[in-house]
């Protein structure tokens, strides 16, 4: 629980994002004063967060340190982990593993209470062979199949030692599943909205989602809580694949697996090894965390896939009348 | 469902009677589908009944609640799992869906993984067996894994050796287990070889050469409408540590080989014909 200096702001990553925004919205009803901070350009706040301190830094550059000097941080809320893996290796490594490290330094050097990092269950892997559901001590074996994600597990296991090595620095770590939302802009929702959605064909694994609002209030609530740790965040349900589709209101067409992982190895920049996320369950308990932080999700599946596609329907198909 | 006319009563009113374990979408978390199941349940009772016409003995042994039903495996097609599954579902009081754990490589192969999954099949990876068992489930294990259904000819009905997990496994859940002993599955598809060099070739356990496939061609590898026999022993309730060592968890072992042993030969003696 975060009780001194009133004051003290909130720092919060990623700003640029549709999850830290709603992340400071709810932060900033509460009546805490919230800082953010993003690598990207910065875009135009929403009225709601109009007045909002926002800075554009690289997490791994200098200007980072200047976000932390002559100011009190009670909290720092790390949303912005690169996750797109299409992008370059190397910038990936600078900001997710070089730059983390940056800021749980200054984390320390600044007296800051309460740290919360996003990571992601992608670090699990999705293997035939995975049972269900996988607890956050199960073995993280992405690594195994796509090397590449090495960032992802490296940003997870140092902010996973942090948790016990800074005991004055309440670490929390979440690893929650597909985030999805309509002001979400990753992988998994681009791929939801495209105007026709491929899937493997004979493959239909179980899988969830997690709506932005819930894992906005998820963040808050590990940021006001008393625990420390590692948590899975999952969503409201597990469902089949082909029925997130369906939910999903998208047209769908089959494609065997071996011709969309020469597909996307030869000419997408989509991660050839999302393809098993297709094929083999990645099912995450998270009963430890709605244990630790009285949480649950609010958003009804449905609506959490029909909200992240809506605006994508509505310019694919004008002609159909919409709810 | 266009199919729902055609469901079968009685596995229509065996699945509504299960507890309700899935969520407000009609799955559990590992792919199980009571709308689905009618539908595979439905299917599978009608060729069951019909093609192996099982003829069952002991089926009061099956209790409520947390059960690990342990079998002798043959058949090369796994379909004793089938026949086992159908049996609890229509014959046990009250019905008891079963949960046969499969080998690693059924979530690999295309369209089967998700057909076994809807009708409740999981992965025979041990924390989801403590886990549907912790939910009062009945889990079916034939511990002798591929080595069991890939068997040749020549050992008919001998028990390839258990695996210790499933003791384990009941120890550490305090789950009785319920022996099966299954006829009729090893003379349902006569295996004279195992060409493991090809099955290695093709990503499969084994490659079985039928005896009948200079008779039959490729339809050898389809089974014979034998008729099965099975056979439910008394549960077994062990105690002693999850984590004993191997000496102490064999000796348990080998008295359920030795109840499924009985179970079998109890199976042959009642049979008079194949077919």
């Amino acid at each position: 629980m975060i009780t001194e200096d009133a004051r003290a702001c909130i720092l919060v990553t990623g700003i640029a994002g549709g999850l830290a925004q709603e992340v400071a919205r709810k932060l900033r009803i509460a009546g805490h004063e919230v800082i953010g901070v993003d690598y990207r350009p910065l875009p135009v706040l929403a009225k709601d967060l109009e007045g909002m301190t926002v800075f554009r830094a690289s997490y791994n550059k200098t200007a980072i340190e200047d976000v932390f000097r002559g100011r009190k941080i009670k909290a720092v809320l790390h949303l912005g982990r690169e996750g797109n893996l299409s992008k370059r290796m190397g910038m990936r490594f600078d900001l997710n593993v070089l730059g983390s490290q940056k800021i749980m330094n200054l984390c320390v050097d600044h007296g800051v209470k309460v740290l919360v990092v996003l990571s992601t269950f992608h670090i699990y892997g999705a293997h035939p062979h995975n049972h269900i559901p996988i607890s956050e001590d199960d073995p993280i074996q992405a690594g195994y199949d796509f090397p590449e994600i090495a960032d992802a597990i490296q940003l997870d296991s140092m902010a996973s030692t942090w948790v016990y090595k800074h005991p004055e620095v309440r670490t929390v770590v979440l690893r929650p599943t597909n985030v999805v939302g309509p002001t979400i802009h990753n992988s998994i929702s681009t791929f939801l909205r495209m105007k026709r959605v491929p899937y493997l064909a004979g493959f239909n694994p179980m899988v969830q989602f997690i709506h932005e609002e819930d894992l906005a209030t998820a963040v808050v609530r590990a940021m006001d809580g008393n625990a420390r740790g590692v948590f899975n965040v999952g969503g409201p349900a597990v469902l089949p694949w082909r029925v997130a589709l369906e939910l999903a209101d998208a047209r769908v067409f089959p494609v065997p697996s071996s011709l969309a992982s020469f597909y996307i190895r030869t000419f997408s920049a989509f991660p050839e090894y999302l393809i098993n996320f297709y094929k083999y369950p990645c099912v995450i308990g998270d009963d430890a965390f709605r244990k630790a932080f009285d949480w649950a999700p609010h958003v009804p599946i449905d609506e959490t896939l029909a909200s992240t596609v809506a605006d994508a329907r509505r310019r694919q198909r004008p002609e159909e009348p919409r709810a | 469902m266009a199919l729902l006319p055609l469901i079968d009563d009685d596995v229509a009113r065996a699945l509504d009677d299960l507890p309700t374990h899935v969520n407000e979408l009609g799955y559990d978390p590992w792919g199980f589908s009571p709308s689905y199941a009618r539908v595979g349940y439905t299917l599978a009772k009608r060729f069951v009944h019909s093609y192996f016409r099982p003829d069952v003995d002991g089926i009061r042994n099956v209790p409520a609640g947390r059960v690990l039903l342990i079998a002798n495996h043959s058949g090369q097609i796994p379909l004793d799992g089938v026949v086992i599954a159908v049996t609890c579902l229509l014959e046990a009081h009250p019905p008891r869906l079963v949960r046969p754990m499969v080998e690693r490589w059924f979530p690999r192969v295309p369209f089967v993984n998700e057909v076994i999954s809807r009708g409740g099949a999981t992965l025979g990876a041990p924390i989801n067996c403590r886990n549907l068992l912790n939910d009062e489930q009945a889990i079916l294990v034939f511990p002798e894994g591929v080595k069991g259904s890939g068997k040749v000819w020549s050992q008919r009905y001998k028990l390839q050796g258990f695996g210790r997990g499933f003791m384990r496994l009941a120890l550490q859940t305090n789950t009785p287990i319920v022996p099966i002993g299954v006829v009729g599955g090893e003379e349902s598809l006569i295996s004279l070889h195992n060409w493991k060099g090809m099955a290695k070739l093709l990503g499969m356990p084994y490659l079985p050469i039928p005896a009948l496939l200079p008779v039959l061609g490729p339809l050898a590898f389809l089974p014979l409408p034998v008729k099965f026999f099975l056979r439910f022993g008394e549960p077994m309730t062990f105690e002693g540590r999850h984590d004993d060592d191997d000496a102490g968890i064999d000796a348990k072992v080998q008295k359920v080989t030795a109840a499924i042993d009985g179970l079998i030969a109890d199976g042959r003696r009642a049979r008079t014909s194949l077919f």
